[in-house]
C-alpha cells in the first residue's frame, strides 16, 4: 500500500464533534450521509480527508462511495478554501448582463481558475449557477454579502482592499 | 405463467413477463451490441448501444434492451436506420475519446463509424462503469465513478492506491476495452488504471514451490459476504498447483496401497 | 426576516371545525383593514437592501408621534413581484406602492404618507410606455394584468407567522378534506381541475396521484424544491413568502394517496426557504395541522426537509430520490415509474412546489372553478419569473393562454434602452428560444412545445438585439456540460462535442458542416439519452439553429458576431455623427481606450479596447457601433 498523501495541511479535527454530528444530529443514519457531510463542511469550510475517513468507518459506507458523493455534488469541496470567498452568479440573467465577463476579469487579475484558491489562501473564486436574484443581475457575493447590479469596479475595489490586507 | 407475443425483427416469438428485450433477443439468436452489460450485474443502461425500437400498443419509442422489462405484447426492431445511425454516433464519439482502442475499432468497422470529426481525447476508458459496478458487487468496493459530467472517471477514493482492493481482478476481466492492467511483480500484485497505480496488494508465498501466488486477503470478510458462518481452517501457505498436488497425494495415500 | 412575535398563543386543534373558530378569533383581534406597512424581503429586494429599510421603518414608526391614530403594523413579507424596482414598500389598506426605497427615504414616508396621507412622487412607479407615474399597486399594468392564485398571500403575510397565513385561509382546504372528503374524492377533484405538473413535463397531477395510490406499500410524498433552472426563482419566492401553501398541498396529497411521510428537497442555494419551512412545519405541528393525529382525525403526516448539495440533475425525479436516500444523484436507468417504485423502492409521489401550492384552493373551490382559468389543455394559472433584457423584472402569475407579447410588452413593460426584442428563452437549459414571429402564441404547454421550446418550471428570459444566439446556445451547453451527470454516452460525449464546436464558432474558427454536425448530435441525444435532461440537452442548440441559422452562418462564414458579444468577431467604433462628447464612455472605460474633448466626438483606440461592453451599454446616444 502506498503511503497516503495528504496534499494540504489539515486542520486539527475534533472527532468528538464529528461524532456528535453523526450520532446526535443525524442519528447515525446512512440516509442522512449528504447532510452529515454538509455539517462537516460547515465546520471546516471543506471536507478534510481524515474526517471523511472517520465518517466512512463510523457509518459503514465504503470510503470510495463517500468520495464519489463528495466529487459529484458541486457544493462539496475537498480543498481548503481561502480567507475570502467571492461567488459570482452565472445564471442566465446574470450571464446576459455580464456575469461571465466578471468571472473572467477576476480570475485574470488574481491568476487563478474559477473554483480555485490563490496560493496565499487569501481568496477563493466560485461560480454559482443562479442564486435566484435575477432581478438585480449581475450578482456578486463577497463573503456572503450580496452585491446587486455589480460591475467591474466593484471587483477592482475588492482586489485593492485584498492587496492592502 | 402468461406468455407474451413478441415480434422480433419481423419474426414471431414469445417472452415471459418482465424478461428484458436483450434476453429475448439472445434466446432468439438476434445479436444486439453492448458495452456496459454483463449478465452478472444489474443493467446500468449507460452506453446506450443496445437501444432498439419498441412498439407497444400504438406507441413507438426507443428503449435500451438491456433493462427494458417486457410486460405486454410488443414489436421490437433491433436494426432500423435510426438505431444504426445512433450506434454509429455512439461509437464515433467513443472512438474520439479512445482512438487507440482495438475493441472499438472492430465495432467501428461494423457500423462504418471510422470517421473522425472530433478532436481525439486520447483516453483509454469508455466510462461504461462495469469495473466500478463489479468491484462494488464482488470486489473490495474500491472503484467508483467519481466526478460528474465531463469530469466523470473511474477512480479510487482521492485517486490514491487503494487499501481496500482485494486483488480479485474482476475489474480487469470485465473491462470491455481492456483498459485496466493487472500485473504480479515479485511479492506484489499491481492494478493500473489510467496509467496510475490503483492498488498494490501483497501476494501469498507458497511454502512448497517458493513462488508467489494469489493475493493476501481477509478471509473472514469474504466469508461474511458469502453469508457463511464458519470459517474454513486456515489453509497452508500453498499455491493452487502445489495444493492440488498435495490433495492428490493425500487421496492416493488413503485409497491406494503402495505396491 | 426575523421571527415575529405571536400575539395570540397557539392552541392545538382537535377537530377540523375548530380551525374556522381559531381563524375568526384571530381576525377579531387583527383587523385586516388596519394600517400596515409591508416591506418586501424577497429574492430581489433583499440583496438591494430591504432589510435595512425595514429596520429603519420599524424604528421610525416607534419614534413617530401618532396622536391617537392607529399605529401601523410593520411586516417583512415575501416577494411583492416587481423585483427590479426593489426595495419595495406597500402601505395598506390604501395599497400605496413605493419602489427603490432607501433607508434615507423612511422619515419622509412616515412623516408625509403615514401621518399626513401625502404621496411621494419620487418613489412612485413610472410607466415606461406612457411616462406616467402610478402611486397605487392596482394601477400598475404589471400587477393589473396578473391573476394571482398561487401568489395570493405572498407579500401580504409574514412567512414566519402561521397565524398570518391562517387568517388568509391557510389549512382550510385540509380541514375541509378531513371533515367531508374521501381520498378518492380529493383525487377526482384534482383530476377535474385539469392541473398539470408545474415542474416542466406537465403530467396530469390527478392521474399521477391516482396511479401512486394504486400501488401497495409505504407511500411517500416528495416535494421537488430543487429549482435548478438558471434564471428561475418562482419556487424560491413561494417557499420564502408563503411556505404553508406548499405544506398544506403536500398534506392533502398525503391524505389522498395514503401516505404518512413527506420530504421537501430544497435547493442548497435557498437557505432562507429552509428557515421559513422549518418554522412553518414547527408551528403547524404545534397547532395540530401537521404531524401526528392532524386536527384530531387520526391522520398522521410527518414532513422533513432535505437540503440538496448542488446538482442540477437532481431536479430529475429519480435522481432526486437517489439523492434523498443519501446517494449520488444520478437518474436511475429504470423503466419503472417512481409512483410504483421510487424513494426507497416504494411508491412515491413527486410534485413541484408550485403544483402543491395550487392544491388547497382546488379543494376549497372545486376542480371546475380551477379549470375555468387558463385554456382547455392547460388549466389554471402559471407563475413565471420574467427576467433578462426587460423593463419590469419580477415574479408574475398569469392565466395559461396569455400571449408572449402580453407577457413581454404589457406586463414586462417592453425592452429598455430602445433596444429591439429578439427572443424569449423558456424552460431553462432544457428549453428553447422563441423568436419574434411567434410573439402571439399563447403561453401553454402544447403551444410552447409546438415551437420547439417547453413550458419548463417557469423561467422566462427575454433577449434583446444585443444577445448573440450562438453565444446563448454556447452558454446553455456549457452549463449542461458542467451539470450532466455523465453516466450515459450520448449526453456526456455529445455535450462535450457540441461545446467544442460552439466554442470554435464563437472564436471565429467555425468550419463548414459545423451546423449539420450540431444538428446531428442534437437529434441523436434526443433519441438516445437516458433521462429527461439528456433527451432535452440538445434543445438550446437545436432551437437556436432552427430560428437563427443565419446568425450561425455569419459567425462561421463571415467571422462576424452581429450582436457584438463574441469578442474575437467584432470591434467597436464611435460614430462621430452621433457622439455628443458627453464623456460617459471615456470615464467608464477601464483601459482608457477612449479619448476626446468634452462636447466633441470621441475616438477609440482599438488596440487598447478589451471589448468589455461598458461603453456600448452605457452610451445614451447609441454612438458606439459594432463593426
Amino acid at each position: 500500500m502506498a503511503a497516503i498523501e495528504v496534499k494540504y495541511q489539515e486542520p486539527e479535527i475534533d472527532f468528538t464533534l464529528i461524532d456528535k454530528i453523526i450520532r446526535d444530529e443525524y442519528g447515525g443514519n446512512k440516509e442522512n450521509l449528504i447532510m452529515m457531510m454538509q455539517a462537516i463542511q460547515k465546520q471546516y469550510r471543506y471536507l478534510p480527508y481524515s474526517a471523511l475517513k472517520y465518517l466512512s468507518d463510523f457509518i459503514g459506507i465504503p470510503f470510495t462511495k463517500i468520495y464519489e458523493i463528495a466529487t459529484f455534488y458541486a457544493s462539496f469541496c475537498l480543498e481548503p478554501k481561502g480567507k475570502h470567498i467571492v461567488a459570482i452568479c452565472t445564471g442566465t440573467a446574470c450571464h446576459l448582463k455580464g456575469g461571465g465577463q466578471m468571472v473572467e476579469h477576476l480570475c485574470q487579475r488574481m491568476g487563478i481558475q474559477p473554483g480555485k484558491t490563490t496560493p496565499d489562501m487569501k481568496l477563493t473564486i466560485e461560480t454559482v449557477n443562479c442564486l435566484g436574484a435575477c432581478a438585480v443581475a449581475p450578482v456578486v457575493v463577497i463573503d456572503e454579502k450580496y452585491n446587486p447590479e455589480a460591475d467591474l469596479s466593484l471587483l477592482n475595489d475588492f482586489i485593492d482592499r485584498l492587496k492592502a490586507e | 405463467m402468461k406468455t407474451l407475443k413478441i415480434i422480433l425483427n419481423g419474426k414471431e416469438t414469445t417472452a415471459k413477463p418482465d424478461q428484458t428485450i436483450l434476453e429475448v433477443a439472445t434466446e432468439n439468436g438476434v445479436f444486439i451490441p453492448t458495452l456496459c452489460h454483463s449478465t452478472a450485474l444489474e443493467p446500468a443502461a449507460m452506453c446506450r448501444l443496445c437501444m432498439v425500437e419498441l412498439t407497444e400498443g400504438r406507441r413507438s419509442k426507443f428503449v435500451t434492451s438491456c433493462n427494458y422489462p417486457l410486460r405486454q405484447d410488443a414489436e421490437i426492431k433491433t436494426d432500423t436506420e435510426v438505431i444504426r445511425h445512433g450506434r454509429k454516433m455512439i461509437i464515433e464519439l467513443l472512438m474520439a475519446r479512445c482512438p487507440d482502442s482495438e475493441e472499438l475499432k472492430k465495432l467501428a468497422g461494423e457500423y462504418s463509424a471510422n470517421i473522425t470529426r472530433f478532436a481525439p481525447l486520447n483516453d483509454d476508458c469508455v466510462v461504461c462503469g462495469l469495473c466500478a459496478r463489479v468491484c462494488e458487487k464482488v470486489g473490495g468496493k474500491t472503484l467508483t465513478l467519481s466526478g460528474r459530467g465531463v469530469h466523470i472517471k473511474v477512480n479510487t477514493a482521492f485517486g490514491e492506491a487503494s487499501p481496500y482492493c482485494i486483488g480479485c481482478g474482476a475489474c480487469v476481466q470485465i473491462c470491455p476495452v481492456n483498459a485496466i492492467k493487472i500485473e504480479d511483480i515479485e511479492s506484489e500484485r499491481v492494478i493500473t488504471i489510467h496509467g496510475r497505480e490503483a492498488a498494490r496488494i501483497k501476494l501469498n508465498h507458497c511454502d512448497v514451490c517458493d513462488k508467489y501466488y494469489g493475493p493476501v486477503i481477509d478471509l473472514t470478510k469474504v466469508m461474511e459476504r458469502l453469508g457463511e458462518k464458519t470459517i474454513p481452517p486456515p489453509n497452508l501457505n500453498l499455491c493452487p498447483g502445489c495444493a492440488r498436488q498435495k490433495l492428490g497425494k493425500r487421496i492416493a495415500d488413503r485409497y491406494y496401497d503402495v505396491y | 426576516m426575523t421571527e415575529s412575535i405571536n400575539t395570540i398563543p397557539f392552541s392545538r386543534m382537535f377537530k377540523p371545525k375548530e380551525l374556522e373558530g381559531y381563524r375568526k378569533n384571530l381576525l377579531s383581534k387583527n383587523d385586516p383593514d388596519s394600517p400596515k406597512i409591508l416591506i418586501c424581503c424577497g429574492p430581489g429586494c433583499q440583496p438591494s437592501g430591504s432589510i435595512e429599510v425595514a429596520e429603519e421603518i420599524k424604528k421610525a414608526v416607534i419614534e413617530a408621534g401618532w396622536n391617537g391614530k392607529v399605529i401601523p403594523q410593520v411586516k417583512m413579507t415575501g416577494c411583492h413581484g416587481l423585483c427590479s424596482k426593489g426595495p419595495l414598500v406597500t402601505i395598506e389598506p390604501e395599497g400605496i406602492f413605493y419602489q427603490k426605497v432607501k433607508p434615507k427615504d423612511v422619515p419622509e414616508i412616515v412623516e408625509k404618507t403615514l401621518l399626513n396621507g401625502e404621496l411621494i412622487k419620487r418613489l412612485e412607479y413610472k410607466n415606461p410606455a406612457t411616462k406616467q407615474t402610478h402611486s397605487h399597486t392596482k394601477d400598475i399594468p404589471f400587477y393589473g394584468r396578473q391573476t394571482r392564485l398561487v401568489l395570493k398571500n405572498i407579500g401580504h403575510i409574514d412567512p414566519f407567522d402561521i397565524n398570518d397565513a391562517i387568517m388568509r385561509g391557510a389549512y382550510s382546504g385540509l380541514a375541509k378534506a378531513l371533515s367531508e372528503m374521501m381520498p378518492g374524492q380529493i383525487i377526482n377533484e384534482i383530476k377535474a381541475s385539469g392541473l398539470r405538473g408545474r415542474g416542466g413535463a406537465g403530467f396530469s397531477t390527478g392521474v399521477k396521484w391516482e396511479s401512486c395510490a394504486s400501488y401497495p406499500g409505504t407511500r411517500y410524498i416528495i416535494c421537488n424544491a430543487d429549482e435548478g433552472d438558471p434564471g428561475a426563482f418562482m419556487d424560491r419566492a413561494l417557499l420564502e413568502g408563503d411556505p404553508h401553501s406548499v405544506l398544506e398541498g403536500m398534506a392533502l396529497a398525503a391524505l389522498a394517496i395514503g401516505s404518512e411521510r413527506g420530504y421537501l428537497y430544497v435547493r442548497l442555494e435557498y437557505p432562507l426557504a429552509v428557515k421559513t419551512l422549518t418554522q412553518g412545519i414547527r408551528q403547524a405541528e404545534e397547532l395540530g395541522l401537521l404531524g401526528k393525529n392532524i386536527m384530531g382525525t387520526g391522520f398522521n403526516f410527518e414532513l422533513s426537509i432535505s437540503r440538496g448539495a448542488g446538482a442540477f440533475v437532481c431536479g430529475e425525479s429519480s435522481a432526486l430520490m437517489s439523492s434523498l436516500e443519501g446517494k449520488v444523484g444520478r437518474p436511475r436507468p429504470k423503466y419503472i415509474r417512481s409512483v410504483e417504485k421510487g424513494f426507497q423502492d416504494s411508491p412515491s409521489n413527486l410534485n413541484n412546489v408550485e403544483t402543491y401550492a395550487n392544491i388547497a384552493d382546488i379543494i376549497l373551490n372545486g376542480g371546475k372553478w380551477y379549470k375555468d382559468f387558463g385554456t382547455e389543455e392547460s388549466a389554471g394559472t402559471k407563475v413565471f419569473s420574467l427576467t433578462g433584457n426587460i423593463y419590469n423584472i419580477g415574479l408574475v402569475e398569469v392565466p395559461m393562454g396569455v400571449s408572449l407579447r402580453e407577457m413581454v410588452y404589457e406586463i414586462g413593460g417592453g425592452i429598455p434602452k430602445k433596444r429591439e426584442f429578439k427572443a424569449v428563452q423558456t424552460g431553462g437549459p432544457s428549453g428553447g428560444c422563441i423568436p419574434k414571429q411567434f410573439l402571439d402564441i399563447p403561453v401553454a404547454f402544447g403551444s410552447l412545445a409546438k415551437v420547439g421550446s417547453i413550458m419548463g418550471s417557469g423561467g422566462m428570459i427575454v433577449l434583446d438585439e444585443d444577445s448573440c444566439m450562438v453565444e446563448i446556445a454556447r452558454y446553455f451547453t456549457h452549463f449542461l456540460v458542467e451539470e450532466s451527470c455523465g453516466q450515459c454516452t450520448p449526453c456526456r460525449e455529445g455535450l462535450i462535442r457540441m461545446l467544442e464546436i460552439l466554442n470554435r464558432i464563437t472564436k471565429g474558427e467555425g468550419q463548414d458542416g459545423d451546423i449539420d454536425t450540431l444538428e446531428e448530435l442534437g437529434h441523436f441525444m434526443t433519441d438516445f439519452s437516458l433521462c429527461g435532461l439528456g433527451t432535452s440537452a440538445g434543445n438550446p442548440v437545436l432551437s437556436t439553429i432552427k430560428y437563427f441559422r443565419e446568425e450561425y452562418e455569419v459567425h462561421i462564414q463571415n467571422k462576424k458576431c452581429p450582436a457584438g458579444v463574441c469578442k474575437p468577431l467584432f470591434n467597436y467604433s464611435i460614430d462621430a455623427n452621433e457622439c455628443t462628447g458627453c464623456g460617459k464612455c471615456r470615464l467608464r472605460c477601464p483601459v482608457n481606450a477612449i479619448t476626446g474633448e468634452k462636447k466633441k466626438p470621441h475616438t477609440m483606440d482599438r488596440d487598447l479596447c478589451i471589448k468589455c461592453q461598458e461603453c456600448y451599454k452605457n452610451c445614451d446616444f447609441r454612438a458606439i457601433m459594432i463593426i
